[in-house]
């Protein structure tokens, strides 16, 4: 009998209509273990957390919704807010605890939370107070959830999702970070708005550090199988590099203009991560640029990194990066993206 | 060619790609008009408008979605944040504009913008604040949207989806407030969290005032069609009244519970709205305890005042009311219900929202 806990007067001390309501049939057997009970941890109830949370929810991708975070009072409101929907969704078990005992057995552990830069800290400084945190956080979920995947979306996240790596011990292909998955969605959206095509027909991928040394494959992107530079030279439109390079700025601006307007993110980082969370856990084995160990390819060495890459997703994690082809420059690009977040994680000493 | 105009480097500035990039086929004629366009707008981008317009995104329910609020800044965030799931969306047209003529030809108009409760303010202040706000939104959206439905949020909701109704000059049957279906809810996920079965097998009504005054409807609670009073009765577990009223209040403070830990509610208001919008969009035909005009039903007479009660809901709005069977005293409950909402709306100065 599932209590959740908010209700006293129905129950033992109240109203307790749970004696007789149901009978069983006779010669009843337990239950034969289920393949499929699916449950998700989210740690972090912000509104990232919560934007994620609530579109698995409404998508309908899981059995049971673990919420952790450090403010029990926020987290037992969050939990209730969703509980209350249940007319409006399939039947879904709801809890939320500070122990991280309650993440237990879970299929995939998405991390939210992380320290907001205080004015005037230093990126670094920032980033050893989310390494700190980090080292509360992924040993209990790795502890409680040993088979699970680990999905990274706090910030930095090529670094952090290398930290989580370090911390759990899990195998790098369960260690995943979200990476440019979101802004390969901008880029996507800016391309399918400017041609009136439907996004999903654009194939389009941000690489490398989630962050300002990202790549744009321009040599990759293609609308409806048609690749747009190949496309822009049979119809003699001339353009300059300096172009494309301002419309990979403008989505690298989108998410700052988003949280100048609206103060964060949080719809869009809901769906991307939500995205990533079905290809998972219902093995759809699709393509997703996301931060994965990166060591050993396009001549990434000197360090273990994790930087996004396009790969292939599905119950086991990382099943593999594709062999996209980039130019000698966007391959260079990349390895100075590595480079870049290499620097910077010696320094944490991890 | 539609323009988020969020990106002017793509475009006739910057690289334009868009030339030749289709072909058109020969003797190709414009679209058939289309019988399917479904297009809701927003009014307020709050919690409460943001969790209602992601929702109804996420659930596929509209081709089109407009958002307007006061503030432009605000409004133009959560419009990039929604543009920007592009790739994980089926396309839908998402605008935003602090003008009105951003909302015309909605098939659904939900309101969500009021004031808050000042510390200390009364409730009729905070409602004629409220009724001025409506003043505003309410004429534009009709003029803008004349066949649309009109579905009211903000709170109190009863009395400001009678306010919306006298101020649009829309027929009863397309102004309905979110009303008491988040209550009935909470209600039947207590009732289902307590008996470990779906939310969905439980029928529990409450209705009357979105408030302190609602009534449930202990006489018509039923679980996979086993009515609870009468089980009650055969397993001869006796209860007394106030346990009953226990549980109903136990439903009544969980909004309180939830603004207290986490400072509004969003999401279980996000997924009850969203799931009338898909009943009147789709069709459905389906029963929610929704404010409408009541007056007529149950003994209530006099006063014009909307309250919810189990309505059918379907394209055309409110279908009907079903014919649920009250006691004596849930009738009478209810009665006592609409003289509080109604006591509220003579105060108000109702002359001014005459637009006949």
């Amino acid at each position: 009998m599932h209590k959740s806990g908010s209700a006293s007067s129905l129950g033992p001390g109240g109203l307790d209509l749970t004696q007789a309501f149901f009978k069983p049939i006779q010669q009843t057997a337990p239950p034969s273990p289920t393949k499929r009970h699916t449950k998700v941890s989210v740690v972090g109830v912000g509104n990232v957390g919560m934007a994620i949370a609530q579109t698995i929810l409404t998508q309908d991708l899981v059995d049971e919704l673990a919420l952790v975070d450090v403010n029990a009072d926020k987290l037992r409101g969050e939990m209730l807010d969703l509980q209350h929907a249940a007319a409006f969704l399939p039947r879904t078990k709801i809890h939320a605890s500070v122990d991280y005992a309650i993440t237990a057995g879970s299929d995939l552990c998405i991390v939210t939370a992380g320290a907001r830069q205080i004015a005037g800290e230093s990126r670094l400084n920032l980033l050893q107070r989310n390494v700190s945190l980090f080292s509360r956080i992924v040993p209990p979920l790795a502890k409680y959830s040993p088979d699970s995947i680990l999905l990274i979306v706090s910030n930095p996240v090529d670094i952090l999702t290398y930290a989580a790596w370090k911390l759990s011990g899990f195998p790098s292909n369960r260690v995943i970070g979200s990476g440019t998955n979101l802004d390969s969605s901008r880029f996507r959206f800016l391309i399918a708005d400017h041609l009136d095509v439907n996004a999903q027909d654009v194939q389009a991928y941000i690489v490398g550090e989630h962050g300002d040394s990202s790549v744009a494959l321009w040599s990759s992107i293609s609308v409806g199988g048609v690749p747009v530079l190949s496309f822009l030279e049979k119809q003699q439109i001339a353009y300059e590099k300096e172009t494309l390079e301002n419309i990979h700025k403008a989505v690298i601006d989108g998410a700052y203009e988003v949280i100048s307007l609206k103060g964060y993110t949080s719809w869009a980082i809901g769906y991307s991560v939500a995205s990533l969370a079905r290809s998972i856990l219902r093995n759809q084995r699709r393509i997703h640029p996301v931060s994965v160990l990166a060591k050993g390819f396009y001549g990434i060495e000197g360090g273990d990194v994790f930087l996004s890459l396009p790969a292939q997703l599905g119950r086991g994690g990382i099943l593999g990066v594709t062999n996209v082809h980039l130019t000698d420059e966007e391959a260079q690009r990349l390895r100075d993206s590595a480079k870049t977040i290499l620097e910077v994680q010696n320094q944490l000493g991890l | 060619m539609e323009k988020s105009s969020s990106a002017s480097s793509l475009g006739p500035l910057g690289l334009d790609i868009a030339q030749s990039f289709f072909k058109p086929i020969q003797q190709a004629a414009p679209p058939s008009p289309t019988k399917r366009h479904t297009k809701i707008s927003v009014i307020g981008v709050g919690n409460v408008g943001m969790a209602i317009a992601q929702t109804i995104l996420t659930q596929g329910l509209i081709d089109e979605l407009a958002l307007v609020d006061v503030n432009p800044d605000k409004l133009r965030g959560e419009m990039l944040d929604l543009q920007h799931a592009a790739a994980f969306l089926p396309r839908t047209k998402i605008l935003a504009s602090v003008d009105y003529s951003v909302t015309a030809g909605s098939d659904l108009c939900i309101v969500t913008a009021g004031a808050r409760q000042g510390s200390g303010e009364s409730r009729l202040n905070l409602v004629q604040r409220n009724v001025k706000l409506f003043s505003c939104i309410i004429p534009q959206l009709a003029h803008s949207s004349p066949d649309s439905i009109l579905i009211i949020v903000t709170n109190p909701v009863d009395v400001l989806t009678y306010v919306a109704w006298k101020l649009s000059g829309f027929p009863p049957n397309r102004v309905i407030g979110s009303g008491t279906n988040l209550d009935s809810s909470r209600f039947r996920f207590l009732i289902a969290d307590h008996l470990d079965v779906s939310a969905q097998d439980v029928q529990a009504f409450i209705v009357g005032e979105h408030g302190d005054s609602s009534v449930a409807l202990w006489s018509s609670i039923s679980v996979g069609g086993v009515p609870i009073l009468g089980f009650l009765e055969n397993q001869q577990i006796t209860f007394t009244k106030e346990t009953l009223e226990n549980i109903h209040k136990e439903v009544i403070n969980s909004a309180y519970e939830v603004i207290s830990l986490k400072a509004c509610t969003s999401w279980a208001i996000g997924y009850s709205v969203a799931s009338l919008a898909r009943t009147i969009l789709r069709e459905q035909r389906r029963i929610h305890p929704v404010s409408i005009l009541a007056k007529g039903f149950y003994g209530i007479d006099g006063d014009e005042v909307f309250l919810s009660l189990p309505v059918q809901l379907g394209r055309s709005g409110v279908l009907g009311v079903a014919n649920v069977h009250l006691t004596d005293e849930e009738a009478q409950r209810l009665r006592d219900s609409a003289e509080i909402i109604a006591q509220v709306q003579r105060q108000l100065n109702v002359t001014n929202l005459d637009i006949s």
